[in-house]
């Protein structure tokens, strides 16, 4: 007997494969892009998905060999696919599991900025009755701590916190105290502005090892312009606070995100530099959101999708460019969606979870004890749209609040997996079910998605990392190690 | 006849089609069109009610991403069907022993 296989064994053959689960979506006139259960992506053109779909395709066709590789079909070489693409799934979904890790506390609704772009709807900083106080902060942490998620992460979110800086000590200080038997992961991050930073609030940042997330807009005459304070120095003075606070704090604990307003359009480059000059290693470019008073003021309607696709598009290109001269620098939003391409670890960005980040990814205790489902429902509330508000720190158990229809309805009606459109969407491991945007912008949790500029605006941006990565190999290279931070 | 139409009809055979094919497919255009679906003799009529009116270049251009969209509908639903064994076993096992749900074994480990 031979000990070799004859020579048929080599041949190509119409292989016997198994096809597995997957969805497919047009990426171009002539390509799609197909995703797996676990959310791996492969681009095929027509008549390739034709032929695979057919049962067509030879097992010495490249393309077969990328699509067993990445799960798409199995074949007899392949019997273990099923259970890596269960441990792949698995471990995406693992956060839902763990649940609410990040609770945001609005310690104060006022500012002394007048951002005319304000989707919180700030108060003036002299009406002391938008101030959370101590029993309701209190009763807040008991509930953050009921969570069983091991990583609890507390943001002080305003108006301007620093506004209501005692507040925010007690907190700490207290939560330190409970976690000393909890023994949870325990982080802080104060969301402020900078304007009213100091040393012993910074002394206190150090010693409670506090993150700071700032707001920076772009060079001074767009974030002055964007972000007016009384003198007219909001730039000058986050500038000085970043300088202050990283001498005190440390480089990486320090920082910043920009918004996108009518201004901002032409000058994503300047935008860009700017981060650049003040040493930060990326930015998020962001659009507006519909809420407050960048709906009151008419800044949201300022510009469109296209124009914002067109903004973030020149922007990406350009952070390409800057690392095609060696210059390391990454953009925020992408890397979110390169992680969920690339990887089985879930970011946990509330906007593109499904389902939703709503309750499940944070929750916000407000200024007056109200709890909300996420940031965007309280600020849905303050434009007198209370539909996420899940009940009160000082009235409501936290089974009350976590299994309150205002929370469970949105989250299964949202749920894409049984959207219509988003079902059979191959972009749909990437995206978010976003019911507090399709409830303010259509008055519904789901929203007709061909009518969704959230739909669209994601959708484009998919299209555009694939296709990318599909046509620049240095931005493949570049995109993965964004994924893989 | 009229340079801009504000209607067309495109029908498929619906020994080929399904008819939730054609719904699917008609859903995700309804930016661009509303559509009057009826069966006629295993025909499946869809009437194309445009909102602003098109030139013919337009019309077949829309008439022809509506046909491409329903074959795709079409392929998804193979899909669908012949993934079905295997999907359930893939997501049985990702959720099984997770705690999500109250009675199941749960491991110490």
């Amino acid at each position: 007997m031979s000990q070799f296989q004859t020579i048929e064994r080599y041949q190509p053959t119409r292989s016997t494969y198994q096809l597995l689960p997957f969805r497919f979506t047009p990426l171009d006139e002539h390509q799609y892009v197909l995703t797996n259960l676990a959310g791996e992506y492969i681009v095929l053109n027509r008549p390739s998905l034709h032929d695979l779909l057919a049962h067509r395709l030879s097992n010495v066709d490249p393309a077969y060999i990328d699509l067993r590789a990445r799960h798409f079909l199995m074949d007899e070489s392949a019997a273990i696919t099923p259970t890596l693409l269960s441990l792949k799934l698995r471990t995406r979904y693992q956060r839902l599991a763990e649940f609410t890790g990040l609770h945001l506390f609005v310690v104060t609704l006022r500012c002394e900025h007048s951002c005319p772009y304000c989707q919180v709807s700030r108060r003036s900083q002299d009406t002391q009755r938008y101030d959370m106080t101590p029993e309701a902060a209190n009763a807040a942490l008991t509930l953050a701590f009921r969570s069983p998620s091991q990583h609890i992460k507390i943001e002080f979110q305003g108006g301007e916190p620093l506004l209501n800086f005692p507040l925010i000590q007690t907190i700490v200080l207290e939560a330190e105290s409970r976690n000393q038997t909890l023994g949870k992961d325990l982080a802080f991050v104060i969301a402020t502005n900078l304007a009213l930073i100091n040393d012993d609030i910074l002394s206190f940042c150090r010693d409670h090892a506090i993150l700071l997330s700032t707001s920076l807009d772009g060079p001074k005459d767009l974030h002055n312009a964007n972000r007016p304070r009384p003198g007219g120095d909001s730039y000058e003075r986050t500038v000085r606070g970043i300088t202050l606070a990283r001498e005190v704090l440390g480089h990486d604990r320090v920082s910043a995100l920009m918004t996108t307003t009518e201004a901002s359009l032409s000058r994503v480059h300047d935008i860009i530099d700017e981060y650049v000059a003040q040493s930060f290693n990326g930015i998020f470019l962001r659009p507006l959101s519909p809420y407050g008073f960048a709906l009151k003021t008419r800044s949201y309607h300022a510009y469109n999708t296209e124009r914002w696709l067109t903004f973030y598009r020149q922007g990406l290109d350009y952070i390409i460019e800057l690392n095609r001269r060696g210059h390391d620098f990454a953009e925020y939003y992408a890397s979110i969606i390169l992680k969920k391409m690339f990887t089985s670890d879930d970011p946990g960005y509330v906007d593109l979870m499904s389902p939703a980040g709503i309750g499940i990814g944070a929750a916000v205790y407000n200024y007056d004890g109200s709890v909300y489902a996420s940031d965007e429902s309280r600020m849905l509330a303050e434009m007198g749209k209370d539909t996420f508000k899940l009940g009160h720190v000082l009235t409501h158990t936290y089974e009350d609040l976590f299994t309150s229809p205002a929370l469970l309805d949105p989250l299964e009606e949202s749920f894409a997996y049984s959207n219509p459109m988003c079902h059979d969407c191959a972009f749909e491991p990437y995206c978010g079910a976003e019911p507090v945007y399709h409830y303010a912008m259509h008055g519904d949790f789901v929203a007709r998605k061909p009518e969704s500029e959230f739909c669209r605006r994601n959708m484009e941006t998919f299209r555009y990392l694939i296709l990318k990565m599909e046509n620049d190999p240095f931005a493949k290279r570049l995109f993965l190690q964004w994924a893989n931070r | 006849m009229s340079d801009n139409m504000t209607t067309s009809t495109v029908i498929f055979d619906g020994n080929v089609f399904s008819l939730n094919a054609v719904k699917k497919a008609a859903y995700r255009h309804l930016k661009a069109f509303t559509a009057d679906i009826s069966i006629i003799d295993k025909q499946i009529q869809c009437v194309l009610t445009f909102p602003t009116p098109l030139s013919e270049k337009g019309r077949l251009q829309v008439e022809n991403e509506f046909k491409k969209e329903v074959l795709d509908q079409d392929l998804r639903e193979q899909l669908h069907v012949e993934t079905a064994a295997v999907r359930n076993v893939i997501l049985a096992h990702a959720f099984s022993k997770t705690g999500l749900t109250t009675d199941e074994p749960v491991s110490d480990n």
